[in-house]
Protein backbone atom coordinates (compact mmCIF):
# COMPACT_ATOMS: atom_id res chain seq x y z
CA UNK A 1 0.00 0.00 0.00
CA UNK A 2 1.37 3.42 -0.82
CA UNK A 3 1.76 5.76 2.08
CA UNK A 4 -1.07 8.26 2.39
CA UNK A 5 1.00 11.33 1.74
CA UNK A 6 -1.70 13.11 -0.21
CA UNK A 7 -4.44 14.82 1.70
CA UNK A 8 -7.66 12.95 0.97
CA UNK A 9 -9.13 16.13 -0.50
CA UNK A 10 -6.92 15.93 -3.62
CA UNK A 11 -9.22 14.68 -6.37
CA UNK A 12 -8.34 12.07 -8.92
CA UNK A 13 -6.82 13.77 -12.01
CA UNK A 14 -9.62 12.33 -14.14
CA UNK A 15 -12.20 13.96 -11.89
CA UNK A 16 -10.50 17.32 -12.26
CA UNK A 17 -10.19 16.82 -16.03
CA UNK A 18 -13.87 15.84 -16.35
CA UNK A 19 -14.87 18.86 -14.30
CA UNK A 20 -12.75 21.17 -16.48
CA UNK A 21 -14.05 19.73 -19.75
CA UNK A 22 -17.65 19.84 -18.53
CA UNK A 23 -17.29 23.42 -17.29
CA UNK A 24 -15.77 24.55 -20.60
CA UNK A 25 -18.38 22.72 -22.70
CA UNK A 26 -21.34 23.97 -20.65
CA UNK A 27 -20.02 27.55 -20.63
CA UNK A 28 -19.63 27.45 -24.41
CA UNK A 29 -23.09 25.95 -24.86
CA UNK A 30 -24.78 28.49 -22.55
CA UNK A 31 -22.83 31.30 -24.20
CA UNK A 32 -23.84 34.11 -21.92
CA UNK A 33 -21.22 36.58 -20.76
CA UNK A 34 -22.68 36.55 -17.25
CA UNK A 35 -22.29 32.79 -16.93
CA UNK A 36 -18.78 32.95 -18.45
CA UNK A 37 -17.70 35.62 -15.98
CA UNK A 38 -19.20 33.62 -13.12
CA UNK A 39 -17.23 30.53 -14.19
CA UNK A 40 -14.01 32.57 -14.47
CA UNK A 41 -14.61 34.06 -11.02
CA UNK A 42 -15.34 30.65 -9.54
CA UNK A 43 -12.04 29.40 -11.00
CA UNK A 44 -10.21 32.38 -9.50
CA UNK A 45 -11.70 31.60 -6.09
CA UNK A 46 -10.78 27.93 -6.37
CA UNK A 47 -7.25 28.96 -7.37
CA UNK A 48 -6.94 31.12 -4.28
CA UNK A 49 -8.25 28.28 -2.11
CA UNK A 50 -5.82 25.74 -3.56
CA UNK A 51 -2.90 28.15 -3.30
CA UNK A 52 -2.00 28.44 -7.00
CA UNK A 53 -3.38 31.96 -7.48
CA UNK A 54 0.13 33.45 -7.35
CA UNK A 55 1.21 31.45 -10.40
CA UNK A 56 -2.14 31.39 -12.18
CA UNK A 57 -2.82 35.12 -12.15
CA UNK A 58 0.27 36.18 -14.19
CA UNK A 59 -0.13 33.23 -16.57
CA UNK A 60 -3.75 34.14 -17.25
CA UNK A 61 -2.94 37.85 -17.52
CA UNK A 62 -0.23 37.24 -20.13
CA UNK A 63 -2.74 35.32 -22.27
CA UNK A 64 -5.86 37.39 -21.70
CA UNK A 65 -4.63 41.00 -21.61
CA UNK A 66 -3.45 41.19 -25.27
CA UNK A 67 -6.47 39.16 -26.32
CA UNK A 68 -8.94 41.50 -24.65
CA UNK A 69 -7.15 44.54 -26.03
CA UNK A 70 -7.23 43.03 -29.51
CA UNK A 71 -10.96 42.20 -29.19
CA UNK A 72 -11.77 45.68 -27.93
CA UNK A 73 -9.99 47.38 -30.84
CA UNK A 74 -11.30 44.88 -33.39
CA UNK A 75 -14.98 44.80 -32.47
CA UNK A 76 -15.29 47.97 -30.44
CA UNK A 77 -14.18 50.19 -33.34
CA UNK A 78 -14.96 48.09 -36.41
CA UNK A 79 -18.18 46.09 -36.43
CA UNK A 80 -19.86 46.52 -39.81
CA UNK A 81 -22.88 44.48 -38.67
CA UNK A 82 -23.58 46.90 -35.81
CA UNK A 83 -26.78 48.98 -35.92
CA UNK A 84 -26.72 51.02 -32.73
CA UNK A 85 -23.97 53.55 -33.36
CA UNK A 86 -22.59 55.12 -30.18
CA UNK A 87 -19.80 57.14 -31.76
CA UNK A 88 -18.72 57.68 -35.35
CA UNK A 89 -15.19 58.63 -36.38
CA UNK A 90 -15.12 58.08 -40.11
CA UNK A 91 -14.01 54.49 -40.73
CA UNK A 92 -14.21 53.61 -37.05
CA UNK A 93 -17.68 53.29 -35.52
CA UNK A 94 -18.32 52.30 -31.93
CA UNK A 95 -21.47 50.18 -31.90
CA UNK A 96 -23.35 48.59 -29.02
CA UNK A 97 -23.44 45.29 -30.90
CA UNK A 98 -19.68 45.35 -31.39
CA UNK A 99 -19.00 46.06 -27.72
CA UNK A 100 -21.48 43.32 -26.76
CA UNK A 101 -19.77 40.86 -29.06
CA UNK A 102 -16.35 41.74 -27.63
CA UNK A 103 -17.71 41.28 -24.11
CA UNK A 104 -19.28 37.92 -25.05
CA UNK A 105 -16.10 36.59 -26.63
CA UNK A 106 -13.76 38.05 -24.02
CA UNK A 107 -15.74 36.58 -21.13
CA UNK A 108 -16.06 33.18 -22.80
CA UNK A 109 -12.34 32.96 -23.53
CA UNK A 110 -11.55 34.12 -19.99
CA UNK A 111 -13.68 31.30 -18.59
CA UNK A 112 -12.05 28.78 -20.92
CA UNK A 113 -8.51 29.92 -20.06
CA UNK A 114 -9.17 30.04 -16.32
CA UNK A 115 -10.79 26.58 -16.26
CA UNK A 116 -7.93 24.86 -18.05
CA UNK A 117 -5.16 26.80 -16.33
CA UNK A 118 -6.69 25.88 -12.97
CA UNK A 119 -6.67 22.25 -14.08
CA UNK A 120 -3.09 22.26 -15.36
CA UNK A 121 -1.74 24.17 -12.34
CA UNK A 122 -3.41 21.94 -9.76
CA UNK A 123 -3.03 18.53 -11.42
CA UNK A 124 -0.08 16.33 -10.49
CA UNK A 125 1.33 15.38 -13.86
CA UNK A 126 2.78 12.01 -12.68
CA UNK A 127 -0.66 11.08 -11.32
CA UNK A 128 -2.30 12.12 -14.58
CA UNK A 129 0.16 10.05 -16.61
CA UNK A 130 -0.32 7.01 -14.34
CA UNK A 131 -4.10 7.25 -14.56
CA UNK A 132 -4.02 7.62 -18.34
CA UNK A 133 -1.68 4.65 -18.74
CA UNK A 134 -4.08 2.56 -16.65
CA UNK A 135 -6.89 3.63 -19.01
CA UNK A 136 -5.07 2.26 -22.07
CA UNK A 137 -4.05 5.65 -23.40
CA UNK A 138 -0.84 4.88 -25.34
CA UNK A 139 2.08 5.14 -22.85
CA UNK A 140 3.86 7.26 -25.45
CA UNK A 141 1.41 10.08 -24.80
CA UNK A 142 2.21 10.10 -21.11
CA UNK A 143 5.92 10.09 -21.92
CA UNK A 144 5.64 13.07 -24.27
CA UNK A 145 3.49 15.03 -21.83
CA UNK A 146 5.64 14.45 -18.75
CA UNK A 147 8.91 14.76 -20.65
CA UNK A 148 7.99 18.08 -22.26
CA UNK A 149 6.80 19.63 -19.03
CA UNK A 150 10.04 18.66 -17.26
CA UNK A 151 12.27 19.45 -20.25
CA UNK A 152 11.02 23.01 -20.76
CA UNK A 153 12.75 24.57 -17.70
CA UNK A 154 15.91 22.52 -18.34
CA UNK A 155 16.15 23.80 -21.91
CA UNK A 156 15.89 27.45 -20.99
CA UNK A 157 18.84 26.86 -18.65
CA UNK A 158 20.73 25.17 -21.46
CA UNK A 159 19.96 28.05 -23.80
CA UNK A 160 21.33 30.54 -21.27
CA UNK A 161 24.57 28.52 -20.98
CA UNK A 162 24.95 28.36 -24.77
CA UNK A 163 24.43 32.09 -25.04
CA UNK A 164 27.04 32.74 -22.34
CA UNK A 165 29.51 30.39 -24.02
CA UNK A 166 29.01 32.07 -27.40
CA UNK A 167 29.24 35.54 -25.87
CA UNK A 168 32.52 34.60 -24.25
CA UNK A 169 33.72 33.69 -27.78
CA UNK A 170 32.73 37.10 -29.08
CA UNK A 171 29.03 36.77 -29.98
CA UNK A 172 27.38 40.19 -29.88
CA UNK A 173 23.62 40.27 -29.40
CA UNK A 174 21.94 43.19 -31.09
CA UNK A 175 22.83 45.23 -34.14
CA UNK A 176 21.15 45.05 -37.53
CA UNK A 177 18.69 42.35 -38.58
CA UNK A 178 21.36 40.30 -40.38
CA UNK A 179 23.62 40.32 -37.32
CA UNK A 180 20.68 39.35 -35.15
CA UNK A 181 19.87 36.46 -37.47
CA UNK A 182 23.49 35.33 -37.38
CA UNK A 183 23.41 35.53 -33.58
CA UNK A 184 20.21 33.48 -33.50
CA UNK A 185 21.86 30.86 -35.72
CA UNK A 186 24.88 30.66 -33.41
CA UNK A 187 22.53 29.87 -30.53
CA UNK A 188 20.07 27.63 -32.30
CA UNK A 189 22.42 25.17 -33.97
CA UNK A 190 24.27 24.13 -30.77
CA UNK A 191 20.96 23.97 -28.89
CA UNK A 192 19.27 21.71 -31.44
CA UNK A 193 22.38 19.57 -31.82
CA UNK A 194 22.74 18.92 -28.12
CA UNK A 195 19.01 18.26 -27.73
CA UNK A 196 19.01 15.68 -30.52
CA UNK A 197 22.15 14.11 -29.07
CA UNK A 198 20.47 13.80 -25.65
CA UNK A 199 17.33 12.40 -27.22
CA UNK A 200 19.35 9.65 -28.90
CA UNK A 201 20.73 8.59 -25.52
CA UNK A 202 17.26 8.57 -23.99
CA UNK A 203 15.98 6.42 -26.87
CA UNK A 204 18.60 3.78 -26.14
CA UNK A 205 17.76 3.84 -22.43
CA UNK A 206 14.03 3.51 -23.13
CA UNK A 207 14.53 0.75 -25.69
CA UNK A 208 16.73 -1.17 -23.27
CA UNK A 209 13.81 -1.13 -20.83
CA UNK A 210 11.29 -2.38 -23.36
CA UNK A 211 9.37 0.88 -23.65
CA UNK A 212 7.86 0.01 -27.02
CA UNK A 213 6.70 -3.42 -25.91
CA UNK A 214 3.03 -4.13 -26.26
CA UNK A 215 2.59 -5.84 -22.88
CA UNK A 216 0.62 -4.04 -20.20
CA UNK A 217 2.70 -2.94 -17.26
CA UNK A 218 2.00 -2.56 -13.59
CA UNK A 219 2.49 0.82 -11.98
CA UNK A 220 4.15 1.81 -8.74
CA UNK A 221 1.88 4.77 -8.47
CA UNK A 222 -1.56 4.08 -7.08
CA UNK A 223 -3.88 7.04 -7.62
CA UNK A 224 -6.85 6.95 -5.24
CA UNK A 225 -10.30 6.98 -6.75
CA UNK A 226 -13.66 6.80 -5.03
CA UNK A 227 -17.17 5.78 -6.06
CA UNK A 228 -18.35 9.32 -5.38
CA UNK A 229 -15.75 10.70 -7.82
CA UNK A 230 -16.74 8.16 -10.46
CA UNK A 231 -20.36 9.22 -10.07
CA UNK A 232 -19.38 12.90 -10.24
CA UNK A 233 -17.46 12.31 -13.48
CA UNK A 234 -20.40 10.51 -15.06
CA UNK A 235 -22.83 13.26 -14.05
CA UNK A 236 -20.51 16.07 -15.19
CA UNK A 237 -19.88 14.52 -18.60
CA UNK A 238 -23.59 13.69 -19.05
CA UNK A 239 -24.55 17.28 -18.22
CA UNK A 240 -21.95 18.58 -20.67
CA UNK A 241 -23.17 16.22 -23.39
CA UNK A 242 -26.77 17.25 -22.74
CA UNK A 243 -25.89 20.96 -22.93
CA UNK A 244 -23.95 20.46 -26.17
CA UNK A 245 -26.74 18.35 -27.70
CA UNK A 246 -29.34 20.94 -26.71
CA UNK A 247 -27.29 23.73 -28.28
CA UNK A 248 -26.49 21.80 -31.45
CA UNK A 249 -30.11 20.78 -31.99
CA UNK A 250 -31.11 24.45 -31.84
CA UNK A 251 -33.54 23.84 -28.96
CA UNK A 252 -31.63 26.00 -26.50
CA UNK A 253 -33.96 28.30 -24.55
CA UNK A 254 -32.78 31.86 -25.10
CA UNK A 255 -32.03 32.95 -21.55
CA UNK A 256 -30.63 36.37 -22.20
CA UNK A 257 -31.71 37.12 -25.75
CA UNK A 258 -28.80 39.37 -26.57
CA UNK A 259 -29.71 41.11 -29.81
CA UNK A 260 -27.21 39.90 -32.38
CA UNK A 261 -29.68 39.54 -35.22
CA UNK A 262 -27.80 42.05 -37.31
CA UNK A 263 -24.71 39.91 -37.08
CA UNK A 264 -25.14 38.05 -40.34
CA UNK A 265 -21.83 36.79 -41.66
CA UNK A 266 -21.58 35.33 -45.10
CA UNK A 267 -18.66 33.42 -46.58
CA UNK A 268 -16.49 34.67 -48.12
CA UNK A 269 -17.52 38.21 -49.01
CA UNK A 270 -20.59 39.00 -46.96
CA UNK A 271 -22.53 42.23 -47.41
CA UNK A 272 -22.58 44.27 -44.22
CA UNK A 273 -25.95 45.47 -43.06
CA UNK B 1 13.19 -16.28 -20.36
CA UNK B 2 11.13 -18.13 -22.90
CA UNK B 3 12.07 -18.46 -26.55
CA UNK B 4 9.37 -16.07 -27.76
CA UNK B 5 10.52 -13.12 -25.66
CA UNK B 6 13.75 -12.66 -27.59
CA UNK B 7 12.08 -10.57 -30.22
CA UNK B 8 9.18 -8.23 -29.74
CA UNK B 9 6.03 -9.59 -31.34
CA UNK B 10 5.13 -7.80 -34.56
CA UNK B 11 1.85 -5.93 -34.25
CA UNK B 12 -1.01 -7.94 -35.72
CA UNK B 13 -2.57 -7.13 -39.03
CA UNK B 14 -5.75 -6.05 -37.24
CA UNK B 15 -3.88 -3.60 -35.01
CA UNK B 16 -2.19 -2.00 -38.02
CA UNK B 17 -5.53 -1.72 -39.79
CA UNK B 18 -7.15 -0.19 -36.70
CA UNK B 19 -4.45 2.45 -36.45
CA UNK B 20 -4.67 3.28 -40.13
CA UNK B 21 -8.44 3.61 -39.64
CA UNK B 22 -7.90 6.01 -36.71
CA UNK B 23 -5.56 8.15 -38.82
CA UNK B 24 -8.07 8.29 -41.68
CA UNK B 25 -10.95 9.03 -39.30
CA UNK B 26 -8.92 11.83 -37.74
CA UNK B 27 -8.18 13.41 -41.12
CA UNK B 28 -11.82 13.00 -42.20
CA UNK B 29 -13.04 14.56 -38.97
CA UNK B 30 -10.84 17.62 -39.50
CA UNK B 31 -11.79 17.99 -43.15
CA UNK B 32 -15.51 17.46 -42.49
CA UNK B 33 -15.51 19.99 -39.66
CA UNK B 34 -13.85 22.59 -41.86
CA UNK B 35 -16.27 22.03 -44.75
CA UNK B 36 -19.24 22.07 -42.38
CA UNK B 37 -18.13 25.33 -40.81
CA UNK B 38 -17.56 27.07 -44.12
CA UNK B 39 -20.82 25.83 -45.66
CA UNK B 40 -23.28 26.21 -42.79
CA UNK B 41 -22.11 29.20 -40.87
CA UNK B 42 -24.22 31.96 -42.49
CA UNK B 43 -27.53 30.49 -41.34
CA UNK B 44 -26.09 29.47 -38.00
CA UNK B 45 -24.43 32.73 -37.14
CA UNK B 46 -27.56 34.87 -37.36
CA UNK B 47 -28.67 33.45 -34.01
CA UNK B 48 -25.51 34.79 -32.44
CA UNK B 49 -22.05 33.32 -32.50
CA UNK B 50 -23.10 31.27 -29.50
CA UNK B 51 -24.62 28.52 -31.53
CA UNK B 52 -23.31 25.25 -32.77
CA UNK B 53 -20.38 26.69 -34.75
CA UNK B 54 -18.13 27.02 -31.72
CA UNK B 55 -18.96 23.58 -30.41
CA UNK B 56 -18.63 21.97 -33.82
CA UNK B 57 -15.31 23.73 -34.45
CA UNK B 58 -13.92 22.73 -31.06
CA UNK B 59 -15.30 19.20 -31.07
CA UNK B 60 -14.53 18.26 -34.66
CA UNK B 61 -11.01 19.64 -34.80
CA UNK B 62 -10.07 18.28 -31.36
CA UNK B 63 -11.53 14.86 -32.10
CA UNK B 64 -9.54 14.73 -35.33
CA UNK B 65 -6.33 15.72 -33.56
CA UNK B 66 -6.83 13.16 -30.79
CA UNK B 67 -7.60 10.37 -33.28
CA UNK B 68 -4.41 11.28 -35.17
CA UNK B 69 -2.38 11.18 -31.96
CA UNK B 70 -3.80 7.82 -30.86
CA UNK B 71 -3.39 6.36 -34.34
CA UNK B 72 0.15 7.54 -35.05
CA UNK B 73 1.86 7.64 -31.66
CA UNK B 74 2.15 3.88 -30.98
CA UNK B 75 3.61 3.27 -34.44
CA UNK B 76 6.56 5.63 -34.00
CA UNK B 77 9.97 4.12 -33.23
CA UNK B 78 11.51 5.16 -29.91
CA UNK B 79 14.18 7.26 -31.62
CA UNK B 80 11.43 9.41 -33.13
CA UNK B 81 9.30 9.43 -30.01
CA UNK B 82 12.04 10.87 -27.79
CA UNK B 83 12.45 13.69 -30.30
CA UNK B 84 8.85 14.82 -29.91
CA UNK B 85 9.29 16.44 -26.45
CA UNK B 86 12.42 18.10 -27.83
CA UNK B 87 10.38 19.40 -30.76
CA UNK B 88 7.65 20.71 -28.49
CA UNK B 89 10.14 22.58 -26.34
CA UNK B 90 11.88 23.87 -29.49
CA UNK B 91 8.54 25.23 -30.68
CA UNK B 92 8.48 27.33 -27.53
CA UNK B 93 12.20 28.09 -27.02
CA UNK B 94 13.05 28.95 -30.63
CA UNK B 95 9.90 31.02 -30.79
CA UNK B 96 11.33 33.00 -27.91
CA UNK B 97 14.72 33.47 -29.62
CA UNK B 98 12.96 34.66 -32.76
CA UNK B 99 10.96 37.00 -30.55
CA UNK B 100 14.19 38.48 -29.17
CA UNK B 101 15.37 39.27 -32.71
CA UNK B 102 12.50 41.73 -32.95
CA UNK B 103 11.13 40.26 -36.17
CA UNK B 104 7.33 40.30 -36.51
CA UNK B 105 6.90 36.52 -36.85
CA UNK B 106 5.97 33.89 -34.29
CA UNK B 107 7.86 30.84 -35.60
CA UNK B 108 6.17 28.43 -33.21
CA UNK B 109 6.27 25.42 -35.53
CA UNK B 110 10.02 24.94 -35.97
CA UNK B 111 10.15 21.77 -33.85
CA UNK B 112 7.12 20.30 -35.59
CA UNK B 113 8.56 20.90 -39.05
CA UNK B 114 11.97 19.56 -37.98
CA UNK B 115 10.38 16.28 -36.82
CA UNK B 116 8.37 16.09 -40.04
CA UNK B 117 11.52 16.48 -42.13
CA UNK B 118 13.42 13.86 -40.12
CA UNK B 119 10.62 11.35 -39.48
CA UNK B 120 7.88 11.83 -42.06
CA UNK B 121 4.34 13.16 -42.47
CA UNK B 122 2.63 10.91 -39.88
CA UNK B 123 5.16 11.79 -37.19
CA UNK B 124 4.89 15.45 -38.18
CA UNK B 125 1.10 15.43 -37.89
CA UNK B 126 1.21 13.72 -34.51
CA UNK B 127 3.88 16.14 -33.29
CA UNK B 128 1.84 19.14 -34.39
CA UNK B 129 -1.29 17.91 -32.65
CA UNK B 130 0.64 16.90 -29.53
CA UNK B 131 2.37 20.25 -29.48
CA UNK B 132 -0.97 22.01 -29.14
CA UNK B 133 -2.23 19.55 -26.52
CA UNK B 134 0.87 19.81 -24.33
CA UNK B 135 1.32 23.54 -24.84
CA UNK B 136 -2.26 24.04 -23.68
CA UNK B 137 -1.07 23.14 -20.17
CA UNK B 138 0.67 26.53 -20.22
CA UNK B 139 -1.57 28.43 -22.65
CA UNK B 140 -5.02 26.85 -23.13
CA UNK B 141 -5.84 29.04 -26.14
CA UNK B 142 -3.55 27.01 -28.43
CA UNK B 143 -5.52 23.78 -27.86
CA UNK B 144 -8.27 24.49 -30.45
CA UNK B 145 -5.60 25.04 -33.13
CA UNK B 146 -4.38 21.43 -32.85
CA UNK B 147 -5.79 20.49 -36.26
CA UNK B 148 -3.97 23.32 -38.01
CA UNK B 149 -0.72 22.36 -36.31
CA UNK B 150 -1.22 18.73 -37.38
CA UNK B 151 -1.75 19.90 -40.96
CA UNK B 152 1.50 21.89 -40.87
CA UNK B 153 3.42 18.81 -39.68
CA UNK B 154 1.79 16.59 -42.27
CA UNK B 155 2.46 18.95 -45.18
CA UNK B 156 6.05 19.52 -44.06
CA UNK B 157 6.56 15.75 -44.05
CA UNK B 158 5.10 15.46 -47.55
CA UNK B 159 7.37 18.27 -48.76
CA UNK B 160 10.39 16.46 -47.32
CA UNK B 161 9.33 13.17 -48.83
CA UNK B 162 9.04 14.61 -52.33
CA UNK B 163 12.47 16.20 -52.14
CA UNK B 164 11.59 19.85 -51.53
CA UNK B 165 14.25 20.03 -48.82
CA UNK B 166 16.99 18.88 -51.20
CA UNK B 167 17.21 22.38 -52.67
CA UNK B 168 17.52 25.19 -50.17
CA UNK B 169 15.38 27.57 -52.22
CA UNK B 170 12.48 25.10 -52.52
CA UNK B 171 11.95 24.79 -48.76
CA UNK B 172 10.53 28.33 -48.28
CA UNK B 173 8.25 27.76 -51.28
CA UNK B 174 6.86 24.63 -49.63
CA UNK B 175 6.50 26.61 -46.41
CA UNK B 176 4.60 29.36 -48.22
CA UNK B 177 2.08 26.87 -49.63
CA UNK B 178 1.77 25.14 -46.25
CA UNK B 179 1.12 28.51 -44.64
CA UNK B 180 -1.74 29.24 -47.04
CA UNK B 181 -3.49 25.95 -46.25
CA UNK B 182 -2.79 26.11 -42.52
CA UNK B 183 -4.00 29.69 -42.33
CA UNK B 184 -7.25 28.87 -44.10
CA UNK B 185 -7.89 25.89 -41.79
CA UNK B 186 -7.07 27.83 -38.62
CA UNK B 187 -9.13 30.91 -39.47
CA UNK B 188 -12.53 29.37 -38.54
CA UNK B 189 -11.12 28.51 -35.11
CA UNK B 190 -10.00 32.07 -34.50
CA UNK B 191 -13.33 33.36 -35.77
CA UNK B 192 -15.80 30.97 -34.15
CA UNK B 193 -14.03 30.00 -30.93
CA UNK B 194 -12.30 33.22 -29.97
CA UNK B 195 -14.07 35.82 -32.08
CA UNK B 196 -10.74 37.32 -33.10
CA UNK B 197 -7.00 36.87 -32.98
CA UNK B 198 -4.91 37.08 -29.85
CA UNK B 199 -2.07 39.35 -30.98
CA UNK B 200 -2.51 43.10 -31.10
CA UNK B 201 -0.61 43.23 -34.41
CA UNK B 202 -2.72 40.58 -36.11
CA UNK B 203 -5.79 42.19 -34.54
CA UNK B 204 -4.92 45.45 -36.29
CA UNK B 205 -4.83 43.69 -39.67
CA UNK B 206 -8.20 42.03 -38.98
CA UNK B 207 -9.60 45.40 -37.94
CA UNK B 208 -8.44 46.92 -41.22
CA UNK B 209 -10.35 44.31 -43.22
CA UNK B 210 -13.39 44.68 -40.97
CA UNK B 211 -13.31 48.43 -41.56
CA UNK B 212 -13.65 47.65 -45.27
CA UNK B 213 -16.82 45.72 -44.47
CA UNK B 214 -15.56 42.12 -44.52
CA UNK B 215 -17.25 39.46 -42.45
CA UNK B 216 -15.32 38.28 -39.41
CA UNK B 217 -14.35 34.96 -40.98
CA UNK B 218 -13.33 36.62 -44.25
CA UNK B 219 -11.26 39.24 -42.40
CA UNK B 220 -9.48 36.65 -40.25
CA UNK B 221 -8.86 34.43 -43.28
CA UNK B 222 -7.30 37.35 -45.15
CA UNK B 223 -5.18 38.21 -42.12
CA UNK B 224 -4.05 34.57 -41.94
CA UNK B 225 -3.20 34.68 -45.65
CA UNK B 226 -0.96 37.68 -44.98
CA UNK B 227 0.81 36.40 -41.85
CA UNK B 228 0.94 32.61 -42.14
CA UNK B 229 2.60 31.99 -45.53
CA UNK B 230 5.49 34.36 -44.69
CA UNK B 231 5.82 32.85 -41.24
CA UNK B 232 5.86 29.28 -42.52
CA UNK B 233 8.28 30.15 -45.34
CA UNK B 234 10.67 31.43 -42.68
CA UNK B 235 10.08 28.36 -40.49
CA UNK B 236 10.78 25.98 -43.37
CA UNK B 237 13.94 27.90 -44.30
CA UNK B 238 15.13 27.81 -40.68
CA UNK B 239 14.46 24.07 -40.50
CA UNK B 240 16.33 23.48 -43.76
CA UNK B 241 19.24 25.43 -42.31
CA UNK B 242 19.11 23.40 -39.11
CA UNK B 243 18.80 20.08 -40.95
CA UNK B 244 21.92 20.84 -42.99
CA UNK B 245 23.79 22.16 -39.94
CA UNK B 246 23.24 18.86 -38.13
CA UNK B 247 25.93 16.24 -38.62
CA UNK B 248 25.06 13.76 -41.35
CA UNK B 249 25.57 10.95 -38.84
CA UNK B 250 22.63 12.35 -36.86
CA UNK B 251 20.21 12.94 -39.73
CA UNK B 252 20.95 9.57 -41.33
CA UNK B 253 19.83 7.83 -38.13
CA UNK B 254 16.28 8.39 -39.35
CA UNK B 255 14.89 5.74 -41.68
CA UNK B 256 12.66 8.33 -43.37
CA UNK B 257 15.67 10.49 -44.28
CA UNK B 258 17.56 7.48 -45.66
CA UNK B 259 14.63 5.95 -47.54
CA UNK B 260 13.41 9.05 -49.35
CA UNK B 261 16.79 10.74 -49.61
CA UNK B 262 15.31 13.80 -47.92
CA UNK B 263 18.48 15.87 -47.67
CA UNK B 264 20.88 16.51 -50.51
CA UNK B 265 24.24 14.78 -50.17
CA UNK B 266 26.89 17.17 -48.91
CA UNK B 267 29.62 16.03 -51.26
CA UNK B 268 27.68 15.69 -54.47
CA UNK B 269 25.36 18.70 -54.34
CA UNK B 270 25.78 21.26 -51.65
CA UNK B 271 22.62 23.19 -50.66
CA UNK B 272 22.47 26.54 -52.40
CA UNK B 273 22.57 28.39 -49.12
Amino acid sequence: MPARLNPPAAPNPLTALAAAVAAAAITTAVSSWAVSLAVALACAMLAVRSGVAGRLAPAAAVILAPFWLSLLVMHGLFFPEGRTVLADWGAARVTAEGLGFALDMGARTAAYVMVFLLFSFTVRVPDLVAVMAARRVPPQFGYVLASTLTLAPAISGKLARIRQAQESRGLVLGGGPLRRLAAARLQMVPLVLSLIEDAGERAQALDARGFNGSRTRTSYRDVPDTAAQRAFRAVALLLAAAAVALRLSGQWPELQGFPLQGFAMLWPGGVPG
Amino acid sequence: MSQQSRTLPAPGQAAVRNRRLLEILGAVSIAATFIFLVLTQPADITNGLAGGSTLVALGGFLLGAILLIIGVLPTLPTSTLVLIPVALVLNIALGQIMGSTGLPFYCDAIGTVLIAVLAGPAAGAATGALSSVVWSFINPTVLPFAAGAALIGFLAGLAARYGLFRRFYLAPVAGFVTGILAGVVSAPIAAFVFGGTSGVGTGAIVSAFRAMGDTLLAAITKQALISDPMDKAIVFAVVAMLAYALPRRTTLQFAFVRRFNVLAGKKREAPDA
